[in-house]
């Protein structure tokens, strides 16, 4: 996957010569590299993980890029590869993490959710109603509907076949359909 | 809702469905209102979806990212101090003679630190590009010996072509409004961007060799 969405895959010059001096060193470079991104990357974590480990995720992966960044090739933009290094970082940890979210009932959600919520405790907004996605749903919805992955890529990411990712977008979707705004 | 219909319209919606399926689906649809408000529902979460806006945090992580990166950069800027030192002083020379030729091209007096290196314009433009086919030598001899690797050495080519690209680009249009200080400026900046980043890169192959 080279793109992942509409603007991650925009690079400009002047970032293009900032990847070449932070590669060498230039922290200045970098942290204007940090400043261009650490919306999209600080979103994704929020939404993958949760609010509560958000800001230590974002470092963990402006630290990794650091690291790394001998390694960008370049083939894709700047943006894709950070894209594609955070949500390998933030996978990587979700086993460790211990979420204290309350979470929907997938079942109940399918069976029992309205079209369309209704009632004053179901007045959540979007991004608060995909936080409380069970985390399988959460994550395989936040990537291919958010970010643009497709169900071979999530499917990879996250160890399970194309089929349960379908499956678990579906339930996200299905759950989801009762926030949206009117 | 939940049936062997209902079930396949995420997959319908994105166009994941096969063939047969697909046109099943479209006549089940043709007489299922439900369906078809479900399908609509769920075309609009993936819509909203797209919509959702990025937001940065709420505090600034950079100080903390700074002081977890300090060790590494440091380290990064011991491997290359002496052949950095090496291209510092060229560097200096050329970022002079561009400004110094940018000046000259504005007729305007050069004015700060870089006034005692003013030159004459054609002299900046010629230092210029003396010192940037000087560091072109540089990065050529690590190309042939070996001293970069392919990778490298295509990711500094395309940077290299993106700001050959830009200065093109900012030479055009100031021949069209030449009093601009803005294109003035940006010309400067893009020059001192080519000088600062074959600067970093003669450096690494000096490095390596």
């Amino acid at each position: 996957m080279t793109e992942l969405s509409p603007g991650v895959g925009v690079e400009t010059d002047a970032e293009t010569a900032d990847v070449a001096l932070a590669a060498s060193g230039d922290g200045r470079a970098f942290e204007r590299l940090y400043r261009a991104h650490v919306g999209r990357i600080h979103s994704l974590a929020r939404r993958m993980a949760g609010p509560e480990v958000a800001d230590d995720l974002t470092q963990d992966v402006f630290v990794r890029a650091w690291d790394k960044l001998g390694t960008f090739r370049g083939e894709a933009a700047f943006g894709s590869w950070l894209y594609r290094l955070a949500v390998n970082l933030i996978l990587g940890k979700r086993q460790t993490r211990n979420s204290e979210r309350v979470h929907f009932d997938a079942g109940a959600s399918l069976e029992t959710a309205p079209a369309m919520a209704t009632e004053p405790e179901l007045t959540l907004d979007f991004e608060d109603a995909i936080a409380r996605l069970p985390d399988g749903a959460r994550q395989v919805f936040v990537l291919h509907d958010v970010a643009g992955y497709k169900h071979e890529e999530i499917a990879a990411l996250l160890g399970i076949v194309p089929g349960t990712s379908k499956s678990q977008l579906h339930h996200a979707r299905m759950a989801l359909r009762g926030y949206l705004e009117r | 809702m939940r049936d062997q219909w209902s079930d396949q319209l995420s997959d319908y919606l994105d166009d994941e469905l096969g063939r047969p399926e697909r046109e099943a689906l479209d006549a089940h649809l043709t007489g299922c209102v439900s369906c078809r408000v479900l399908l609509e529902e769920l075309r609009r979460v993936h819509a909203r979806a797209g919509m959702l806006r990025d937001e940065p945090p709420d505090r600034d992580l950079w100080p903390g990212i700074s002081r977890k990166i300090a060790p590494a950069q440091a380290r990064r800027a011991l491997v290359f101090s002496v052949p950095q030192l090496l291209a510092a002083g060229v560097a200096l020379m050329l970022v002079s003679g561009g400004t110094a030729w940018l000046a000259g091209r504005r007729g305007a007096p050069v004015v700060g630190p870089s006034a005692m290196l003013a030159t004459p314009a054609s002299k900046g433009e010629a230092s210029y590009a003396a010192a940037i086919a000087q560091l072109e030598a540089a990065l050529d001899a690590g190309r042939t010996s070996s001293a970069l690797d392919s990778t490298t050495v295509r990711a500094l080519e395309h940077s290299l072509a993106t700001i050959d690209s830009a200065i093109q680009d900012a030479r055009q249009a100031l021949a069209a409004d030449p009093a601009s200080a803005y294109l003035n400026h940006h010309l400067a900046d893009t020059m001192r961007r080519k000088l600062e980043l074959l600067r970093q890169a003669s450096a690494l192959a000096t490095a390596r060799t």
